[in-house]
């Protein structure tokens, strides 16, 4: 049956077996909702085989999880928490992020794709370019790619110029994920595939990204591979483009069958990214988005965020309101900036609808470190990114070089820690902070202009409305109808329509 | 000069009507800022305030040069004889007698012409034509000589050498410094007036107005100069009053430094106190007031410029910043050729910037940097400077200059746009329509803006611009940036909670008017007018979150509704050529979609003053061509001048203004396609 394979549904409930969940929750992103039944229907019965066959005769509670608050690629703890499940099985793409708290079991679901035109893409390209290629997929292929290797292997093999074709594969790091275990240790679960016969022997160094690792042999740079992508342009490949974008880069779209070998377009992302960090870098109001609330460590990086802004002197609030979109952001106009922390493939948003950027913490990190510098590398997860931290902030006074407004400008704040450690006595401070407060007031009546309020009390200030009039003319005002209708058109406006 | 004798080839007579002209112009320019504090600030030859130069080639003369050979010669006074080299003197020498005016015969000539044109002539066309026989004795006379190896030099250098050796640009420029321009210790006494911020009467204004080296330190920091050692600047220089010295603690005041406040102020010790001397430069334990110096160690601290003074004189004010009226028109955007060497390229352009202060670093939306300079020469040095001395010769891409456009509408909306909020309990509704002649140049100007008094601003609206009073009263802001020349008015009647958006609405209006609908390029002249709203009972509901994007959006609408257009910016054109180079200015004018608005001879000269329009899009390389057109006769001049609509419909697709969004919208990284008006207005 199609849909047991395409599931996995003996495996899975092997998972749950084995392990003795009573309780487990199936979280499914919204284009795989219309299966969950049937998925659902599957697998007890399987459960229940299997219990049969052991004697055993507790009873598994399965759960149907659906519109995660955040990233439907993460697994979401928290819903599984609200019913008491004791592992999640995730249903679809994923950016496999370690979990906190529940273990996890995922699917990928199976794409289907042409082996043979596959094969046949990458042996033409691995051939037509001397430089040793990397395959790359969508987890939705995983399945496909041990075969695909084979079928290469023969095609190489068979090719009459003997010309040794230099394959790497890359392999899915693992179907399960332990909460308890240290984050950065891998099981080797599930065995999609194993890297080509160097894996383990040959001393390397290795990457990881996405659920996909791969060991490059020592004396070998990333710049030096071409990276050969199987899947749609989808975030997970938005990543890869970004992370190496030194490399050469291809593309073979399976459902379409063919090659992008133009991926300039990403390109121009990474630049736009770089023309944020540098907005960012003259933002005085940052506002935190907790984009995740199960990825591993996103507290620590939070509270990271939090003192790596007040370090550089700006003013951080931190936000929690799901997933992020134009409407929810603009209501914080006083916020310069966003910054967002969550799984590295959902962390990417970049609209021209966003009133104020949003960019990722390792954008933020190089944008408030006074010092340091873009160098082209781009880190997505903030795991990587705790472990390079910190950098001491240099304590310079130099003004700083805007790129944005074209010249050197200063940093108040600076200027107001410099000041704070000289009044030690808070009430002198606070004074001050009242009169500086008072000062811009004055200075810009009634005008919003982004950038200039160093916190939300002043920016609030700036505003030409203050919320209700306490002292205004008090007699009371006499009752007016209010509209009746739909939003749409209140019925007062459909009269005036029909006119 | 150079340019006189070898590739105009012009004969005396001219060469003196040349001259005498470009004096005459130059005096008039600076009789605009004559200020009685300062004196006469005309140039006279006769009185050695003007010297002749080929700076290519490095000699220059002033007439004293001159004056001072023949007054040996001829056994008269030097400063007579000056007087004669210029003006309205001839001299025959066939009867060896001056005379105010020519005699008419062969031999009589202009005393210029006679005593410095031509022997100048002579000798760079001997030198050119190698007849070295005829040159060496000649150089005997002047009293110049030639080192033995330059001696073998041939044709253009040999010139060159031989007038250096003769004329030297860099003791005329001495002489007239030495004997025109006043000493410091003269000009501190009148110029504190205009130096110093402070009040006049203070220890700092005696001290500079005196100066005195035993005051207090006032120094002004008008230049970084790139050191040899990477990264590293020397602040150069004046010093006013007091004395600067190596290890000094010095008090910098930067450009945005206000007495009293601690905003822009440091203090740091002088790690060494320099004279700078052409290409050397010399370290000194000190340098009192009335020379310049170059300070080593306070680059990080110094932007562009600053004032220093002593550590304990707090009540110093700063020494008023120079300013420089020219504006960076002229935009490319760079990148470096290897993705790695971005740091590099950060890095210069921050010293770029530092360096000089007519050059703007600035970024893209797109995340492209851009260079923007005064004029195509100037970026092309500011470029060669950035890749040679601020990036270590790391290769930069340079793009086709980039011109910034402007957004505008030329009719009023066909009729009342509305867009809803994204959950469609709120509704904008809107219209756009062109601000009225003039207006945009009057908010430009500040003659109209957000600080104004509201009733002096409606005076100037209802009078000037048929306003009507109370309308005037119902401006909400101006944008882009608060002050830019768009405006949102006000014109509901007895809406509900209206004063609780319209921080939303303003907001919304700021980010929309500074990226237009078309090419994203800013706003001008537009004013959108607020014509109803509908508004969710609940505060929350139509809170900024709801407001900002849906005025966006309905401002968008609105301005694709009234008959969008894009402007583009045009210089103001002054060429001043004789009358033969006139046919190839109008033929390179016209190819350049420039048109000819004054023509005008100057009296009693045989040269055409020529004001022309011409798109800054078009001027890129419009010098050189105008010089191939005319063989060199033709000089231009170009200082942006308005914003010129382009009649072309950028809504019609396949017109000249639609291919210049798309080439835009493509350059910022933008999807080619416009968004559609459906995408921005909504149905009830």
């Amino acid at each position: 049956m199609e849909l047991e394979t395409n599931y996995e549904i003996a495996s899975t409930a092997d998972f749950i077996h084995t392990r003795n969940f009573t309780r487990v929750a199936l979280q499914f992103p919204d284009n795989l909702l219309k299966d969950s039944v049937r998925i659902v229907r599957a697998l007890s019965a399987k459960l229940r085989s299997l219990r049969d066959s052991d004697g055993d005769n507790k009873d598994v509670g399965l759960f149907v999880m659906a519109d995660t608050t955040y990233g439907s690629c993460c697994v979401d703890e928290v819903g599984a928490s609200h019913i008491d499940a004791d592992c999640v099985i995730h249903y679809g793409h994923t950016c496999l992020s370690p979990t906190t708290k529940l273990p996890a079991f995922f699917v990928f679901g199976k794409a289907s794709i042409s082996k043979s035109k596959c094969v046949e893409n990458v042996s033409k390209h691995a051939l037509t370019n001397d430089k040793p290629v990397l395959v790359l997929y969508g987890l939705e292929y995983a399945y496909a790619i041990s075969h695909i290797r084979v079928a290469l292997t023969e095609a190489s093999t068979s090719c009459v110029s003997g010309s040794k074709l230099d394959i790497n594969f890359a392999s899915v790091i693992c179907s399960v994920i332990d909460p308890a275990e240290d984050h950065k240790s891998i099981h080797g679960s599930a065995g999609d595939s194993t890297t080509n016969g160097s894996f383990g022997k040959e001393a390397g160094t290795r990457y990881a990204i996405g659920g996909l690792n791969w060991n490059i042999p020592e004396g070998h740079k990333m710049e030096d591979c071409l990276l050969f992508w199987i899947g749609s342009d989808n975030s997970a490949f938005a990543n890869v483009v970004l992370t190496f974008n030194g490399c050469e880069i291809v593309r073979y779209d399976a459902t379409e069958d063919y090659l992008v070998t133009d991926v300039s377009q990403q390109l121009r992302i990474l630049k736009r990214r770089y023309y944020l960090v540098e907005k960012a870098k003259d933002a005085n109001i940052i506002g935190i988005l907790v984009g995740t609330l199960g990825v591993a460590g996103y507290l620590d990086m939070i509270h990271q965020m939090r003192e790596l802004i007040t370090r550089a002197g700006k003013k951080a609030y931190t936000l929690v309101m799901g997933r992020p979109n134009p409407a929810k952001l603009a209501n914080f106009p006083e916020c310069d900036v966003f910054i967002t922390v969550s799984c590295a493939q959902t962390a990417l948003l970049d609209s021209k609808e966003f009133f104020s950027p949003v960019i990722t913490p390792f954008e933020a990190m190089l944008a408030f470190n006074r010092g340091s510098q873009w160098t082209g590398a781009y880190v997505m997860e903030f795991r990587d990114l705790m472990s390079s931290l910190p950098v001491e902030v240099r304590n310079q006074s130099e003004a700083r070089f805007s790129l944005i407004k074209g010249g050197y400008i200063e940093d108040f704040d600076q200027q107001d820690t410099v000041i704070g450690k000289e009044n030690k006595e808070g009430a002198l401070a606070l004074a001050n902070a009242t009169e500086k407060a008072l000062k811009l007031n004055d200075g810009n009546l009634n005008s919003i202009i982004k950038g200039t309020a160093k916190s939300g009390a002043e920016f609030f200030l700036s505003r030409s409305y203050h919320g209700l009039e306490i002292n205004g003319d008090s007699s009371p005002e006499p009752y007016v109808i209010g509209r009746s209708g739909k939003a749409s058109g209140y019925e007062d406006e459909k009269i005036k329509q029909e006119r | 000069m150079d340019r006189c004798f070898l590739e105009l080839q012009v004969d005396g007579e001219e060469a003196y009507q040349t001259f005498s002209r470009v004096i005459e112009n130059a005096n008039v320019i600076m009789a605009t800022y004559e200020d009685p504090l300062l004196g006469d600030v005309m140039v006279y030859p006769e009185k050695g305030t003007v010297a002749f130069s080929a700076g290519l080639h490095g000699w220059a003369f002033t007439l004293t040069n001159f004056a001072k050979m023949y007054a040996s010669k001829f056994g008269v006074d030097e400063s007579k004889m000056m007087e004669r080299l210029w003006g309205e003197n001839f001299f025959d020498p066939a009867t060896r007698k001056w005379t105010s005016k020519n005699t008419g015969t062969a031999t009589c000539k202009r005393g210029f012409v006679q005593f410095c044109y031509e022997p100048i002539k002579q000798i760079i066309n001997i030198c050119m034509n190698d007849q070295k026989d005829k040159l060496w004795p000649m150089l005997q006379k002047l009293n110049v000589t030639m080192k033995s190896d330059e001696k073998d030099l041939m044709g253009k250098p040999l010139m060159k050498r031989v007038m250096q050796t003769w004329l030297p640009a860099s003791s005329a420029l001495l002489e007239m410094m030495i004997f025109h321009l006043p000493s410091p210790s003269t000009a501190q006494r009148y110029r504190v007036e205009n130096l110093y911020e402070g009040p006049l009467d203070d220890q700092y204004a005696n001290a500079i107005r005196n100066c005195d080296p035993d005051g207090p330190l006032m120094l002004y920091v008008s230049k970084m100069i790139p050191a040899s050692d990477k990264g590293r600047f020397f602040a150069f220089g004046r010093v006013f009053a007091g004395k600067v010295s190596t290890g000094l603690k010095v008090r910098i005041m930067g450009p945005n430094y206000v007495p009293g406040e601690k905003k822009d102020l440091y203090t740091k010790s002088v790690q060494r106190t320099v004279i700078w001397m052409g290409k050397k430069q010399e370290t000194v334990e000190d340098v009192p007031c009335g020379n310049t110096v170059a300070l080593v160690g306070l680059d990080q601290y110094i932007t562009k410029n600053a004032t220093l003074t002593n550590e304990k004189e707090v009540d110093a004010h700063p020494i008023r910043a120079m300013k420089f009226s020219v504006s960076p028109v002229v935009r490319v955007a760079v990148q470096c050729k290897v993705a790695s060497d971005l740091p590099k390229l950060v890095e210069g352009l921050k010293r770029l910037a530092k360096s000089d202060p007519m050059v703007v670093c600035t970024m893209e939306e797109s995340g492209e940097h851009i260079v923007a300079g005064a004029g195509e020469l100037h970026l092309e040095i500011c470029l060669k400077d950035l890749q040679d001395d601020f990036m270590g010769g790391a290769e930069i891409i340079k793009s086709d200059p980039v011109v910034s456009f402007r957004e505008t509408v030329i009719e009023k909306s066909s009729r009342t746009v509305m867009s809803k909020s994204p959950n469609k309990h709120n509704r904008l509704y809107m219209e756009a329509r062109p601000l009225e002649d003039g207006l945009a140049e009057a908010i430009d100007d500040g003659r109209i803006g957000p600080r104004d008094d509201p009733k002096i601003r409606s005076k100037i609206l209802a009078e000037e611009f048929g306003w009507d009073k109370d309308l005037a009263k119902k401006i909400w802001c101006f944008g882009p940036e608060t002050t830019g020349p768009n405006m949102v008015v006000d014109m509901c009647k007895g809406v509900q909670y209206l004063n609780e958006i319209k921080d939303s609405v303003v907001a919304g209006f700021q980010w929309a008017s500074k990226e237009g609908a078309l090419a994203e390029e800013n706003m001008r002249g537009i004013c959108f007018e607020v014509c109803d709203v509908v508004l969710h009972a609940d505060a929350i509901h139509r809170g900024g979150g709801q407001v900002i994007p849906t005025a966006r959006r309905v401002i968008y609408a609105s301005q694709l509704t009234a008959k969008p257009r894009l402007l583009e910016p045009v210089y103001l054109v002054e060429i001043q050529a004789p009358e033969q180079a006139l046919g190839g200015i109008y033929s390179v004018l016209n190819q350049k979609r420039g048109h000819v608005f004054e023509e005008m001879q100057r009296q009693g000269t045989p040269l055409y003053n020529i004001k022309a329009y011409l798109p800054v899009v078009e001027s890129f390389g419009f010098s050189s061509t105008l010089r191939a057109a005319t063989s060199g006769q033709a000089f231009p001049q170009c200082v942006f001048d308005h914003w010129d609509t382009m009649s072309s419909d950028p809504l019609e697709s396949g017109s000249q203004a639609a291919t210049l969004v798309a080439d835009i919208r493509k350059r910022k990284g933008l999807k080619e396609q416009m968004t559609p008006l459906s995408d921005f207005e909504d149905k009830l």
